[in-house]
């Protein structure tokens, strides 16, 4: 009956939380990973993703909810959940003093590959992650990107049905992360069941058959990415004013549709009427005395699915700490109660 | 959990894919252990600069108590007259403890890199993880305590007790280094950062010192000699000095063996309980 | 030697004294901030207070019967005899603080922004050196009060005492010259604190623990050549034999001896730092 149920679903997790003290780091996550599909967890450092992955891999128990990988509880079958999965965390945590082939041998030890099958094993890995050359080097030589692909070698000694992705590609340069996430789509490919955190939206628009949005602890958004880019619905225009000008600015932009969070100094409106509004915009502008310094027009990207449920942007966020707060006209304009602030209201 | 379901299957058609989905048969306690305590040997090589301070401070410590106290021996009815017959088995057991010890830094740096995560998430059974490095720890006891003995003996040490006493040295030196093993790893499971190699450094330097280290009981007075009589390291010490003071007898072994056994269960269980509440 | 150091300011300074008062300023403002630091983080000279009373404590408890032995001084126990060694120690352990201090000084960029300044070169390592000697000299008077409730009594008296009390800060200037210099050199905390057990084996070798004439062989010979040797026997005269010029002259005279050459190394890795810049 497990198997059956985790043939459709090998992950589900059910109001999953954990507290560290005070701190709600998950405060009651429901996912369901379909079987061969690439699933992104989306969200800023510190929403929860790593959290939320660490529980759903067995280094850390919930305070409530629970939690089954490939069938098995992730508290009670433990060790099953273990024989199962894939895992390749965040930071690459590898031992610098030994070589790759050391710890794909190690690593086949650790998870009971038979003794004569392990060179075969740890050759095709290595040369399916392009370190052949460099087997026989110790990891403290090697660079970020090839640390993460032998990460991902390690991961898939025992040919997991699940593999777990905590921010593969944080750090590194452009061609590695495409390198990898080529590796990704590979593995999907010949039905592997990926789960993979990313801060980068362009990272889970391109891999993931489906998203989930995590922030505080909350999911506050879960589908395809182009269901909730569609959801979105209208294009955002951007224009940067003078700061004097931002007041005059934002009231003739709110006739032509909702205003959106944009990062600071810039102002946003999703144009309801699309690109064909746009001379309108800039028209009333003219009209209103304000001057443009710079003006574009987005089609829906999961940043706007971010900034929606949100209510801040996920892009640039580091950038200034007053996103969250400041820049959100959409969210205090009161028009009409956006799914984000719910979800900011429920995680603070 | 006997059955292992190979549950999460593909549910699209795959073509061409080189992957044969299986779930893991889990490495067994033996060749897991082996498999880490090879890789704690690996670093002994690597990182010298951690193993050497380790080989050469019992040395070091064999030569200056048996120089500088020279004289305790003449000190009437004190059980051998050569210094260095009396402190070479102290030294033994000091390296024997920082081969533990040794362990338990390596400890924090894989839970400070997150390689322990990487350990952790392996179905191998948790007794590996501690008897992996505690493994590790009796390879360095041995080569430390065998250099110590060579040098010792360089310098004048004389075996009165035959290979029974070469045989207790060593069983002293295993349960020293299984003691410090556990504490250091318990230690380090549930501090997790650097606070763990000092105090396991600063304890176990303690423990060893407040007994008869450094000259027999009966020569002791006051508060030490109080806290020396009841310190199951006492009995460890005397267990290693068998060989170097006369003959060997039951009555200086049996009670070395029962610290060994007690501290030694006590220790591994401490670190079994940290090692279990990592995840909480 | 291939730069000359100057002393900052006061090199260019137009009146020799108006110099000089800058110097003893700068110099001071250093002082200030070692012995500060020394002050504010406990937890990092604990280990030099705690340690040698520890050794004391362990020795006076194992060695009490073997001060009858032939070649041991006529001491009332072994605390008294123990007292200078562990004043020698403890002073040993805080040099290394101290000489890991400027390392690390070193390592974060605090030393290169105290160059860039008009500070003198040379009072940034006096200064330091100051600290050294201020806690040197705390510790042989703290070592001094703890163990006199346990029954030590200083045979030579106040004058004897302050004798003792000078003794320990320039020694904690004679050895914090060999960790500075050595901090100079690699600029590495870990290197300094890695000196710490050679420190601690030129201890053993010599009477810091127990006395000279009872070792015999190679050892004594070595014990007979350290000069750690005859600064503890001057400190430990001055306890338990009473005031003496001879144990006034090597108390003193001994470390003065060490600093001049540990400070000449120190100036000399400060300047070959210096021209590396």
């Amino acid at each position: 009956m497990i198997a059956s149920a985790s043939q459709k679903s090998p992950i589900v997790a059910r109001g999953l939380v954990r507290h560290f003290g005070d701190v709600k780091a998950v405060d009651g996550v429901d996912l369901e990973v379909h079987a061969g599909e690439i699933f992104g967890f989306l969200g800023p450092n510190g929403a929860g993703k790593s959290t939320t992955v660490r529980m759903l891999t067995t280094l850390l128990k919930p305070t409530a909810g629970t939690a089954t990988v490939a069938g098995f509880d992730v508290v009670k079958q433990a060790d099953s959940v273990r024989r199962s999965i894939g895992v390749a965390l965040q930071d690459a945590a590898i031992d610098p003093l030994m070589t790759g082939n050391e710890l794909l041998e190690l690593q086949s030890v650790l998870y009971g590959i038979p003794a004569g099958s392990v060179r075969q094993r740890a050759d095709e890995l290595l040369e399916r992650v392009g370190l052949t050359a460099a087997a026989d080097r110790r990891v403290g030589t090697y660079s970020g990107g090839m640390r993460r692909r032998l990460d991902l070698a390690l991961s898939l000694i025992h040919q997991p049905t699940v593999l777990f992705l905590d921010e593969p590609t944080t750090g590194l340069d452009p061609m590695s992360r495409i390198t990898l996430w080529e590796e990704v789509r590979r593995l999907n490919s010949e039905g592997t069941t990926v789960l993979l955190t990313t801060q980068y939206l362009e990272e889970a628009d391109q891999l993931a058959d489906r998203v989930a949005i995590i922030d505080h602890g909350v999911i506050v958004q879960q589908g395809t990415p182009t269901e909730l880019k569609a959801a979105v619905g209208a294009p955002t225009l951007l224009i940067t004013v003078s700061a004097s000008q931002a007041e005059q600015a934002t009231s003739t932009l709110s006739r032509f549709g909702e205003l959106r969070p944009t990062a600071e100094g810039s102002l946003g409106v999703g144009l309801v009427g699309g690109a064909r509004q746009v001379t309108d915009v800039v028209r009333a502008l003219d009209e209103a005395g304000v001057s443009v310094h710079h003006l574009e027009l987005n089609e829906p990207s999961l940043d706007d699915v971010f900034a929606e449920a949100t209510g801040h942007r996920l892009e640039g966020a580091g950038a200034s700490s007053s996103n969250d707060d400041d820049v959100s006209p959409a969210a205090e304009d009161g028009s009409e109660p956006t799914r984000g602030r719910r979800g900011r209201r429920r995680s603070r | 959990m006997t059955t292992i379901v190979n549950s999460a299957g593909p549910s699209r058609p795959v073509s061409g894919g080189s992957f044969d989905h299986t779930s893991a048969p889990g490495g067994t306690v033996l060749r897991s252990s082996a498999g880490l305590a090879i890789r704690g040997l690996r670093s002994i090589r690597r990182l010298p600069s951690a193993f050497i301070p380790a080989l050469m401070m019992p040395i070091v410590q064999a030569i200056a108590f048996s120089g500088t106290f020279f004289a305790i021996t003449k000190i009437p009815g004190f059980p051998t007259d050569r210094s260095i017959n009396w402190y070479l088995p102290l030294a033994c057991c000091m390296g024997a403890g920082f081969s533990g010890i040794g362990i338990g830094f390596s400890t924090i740096r894989d839970l400070e890199t997150g390689f322990f995560d990487r350990l952790r998430m392996a179905p191998t059974p948790t007794a590996s993880l501690i008897l992996g490095p505690l493994f590790g720890a009796w390879i360095r006891m041995m080569i430390v305590v065998t250099s110590v003995l060579a040098v010792g003996f360089a310098i004048g040490a004389r075996l009165t007790g035959g290979v029974l006493g070469i045989v207790n040295l060593y069983i002293a030196g295993f349960g020293v280094a299984t003691v410090a093993s556990g504490w250091a790893l318990g230690l380090a499971y549930r501090l997790k950062d650097m606070r763990a190699a000092a105090l396991m450094q600063l304890t176990f330097f303690n423990a060893i010192f407040l007994t008869n280290a450094q000259a027999p009981l009966f020569v002791m007075s006051g508060w030490l000699h109080t806290i020396a009589r009841v310190n199951p390291f006492t009995n460890i010490l005397r267990l290693a000095r068998t060989g170097f003071l006369g003959t060997v007898t039951w009555d200086d072994t049996w009670g070395g063996l029962v610290a060994i056994a007690g501290m030694g269960a006590a220790a591994m269980y401490f670190a079994w309980r940290g090692l279990r509440e990592l995840g909480n | 030697m291939t730069a000359t150091i100057t002393t900052g300011a006061a090199a260019r300074s137009p009146h020799a004294a108006d110099g000089s008062r800058v110097f003893l300023r700068q110099t001071w403002a250093m002082s200030k901030r070692s012995i500060l630091a020394i002050a504010r983080q406990p937890a990092l000279v604990a280990p030099s207070l705690i340690f040698p009373l520890f050794f004391a404590a362990l020795g006076a408890s194992s060695f009490s019967k073997a001060t009858n032995l032939p070649g041991f001084p006529k001491v009332d126990s072994f605390l008294s005899f123990a007292l200078a060694g562990s004043i020698v120690q403890g002073v040993l352990f805080g040099s290394v603080t101290g000489g890991a201090a400027l390392a690390i000084d070193i390592e974060d960029g605090f030393f290169d922004r105290l160059l860039a300044s008009p500070t003198s070169r040379v009072g940034i390592l006096l200064g330091r050196l100051a600290g050294a000697a201020a806690f040197g000299a705390f510790q042989a008077l703290f070592f001094t009060l703890v163990l006199i409730p346990f029954g030590v009594r200083i045979a030579s008296g106040p004058v004897g005492l302050a004798v003792i009390v000078a003794s320990g800060g320039i020694t904690g200037i004679a050895i914090g010259g060999f960790t500075a210099a050595l901090a100079l050199k690699t600029g590495s905390s870990e290197a300094v604190q890695g000196s710490f057990p050679l420190l601690f084996v030129a201890m053993f070798f010599s009477s810091a623990f127990f006395p000279r004439q009872t070792m015999q062989g190679v050892y004594r010979r070595i014990a007979d050549l350290n000069p750690i040797s005859y600064l503890v026997e001057g400190i430990r005269g001055l306890i338990v034999d009473g005031f003496d010029t001879v144990y006034v002259a090597q108390a003193i005279v001994v470390p003065i001896a060490i600093g001049v050459a540990s400070i000449a190394l120190a100036l000399r890795m400060l300047s070959s730092r210096l021209a590396a810049r």
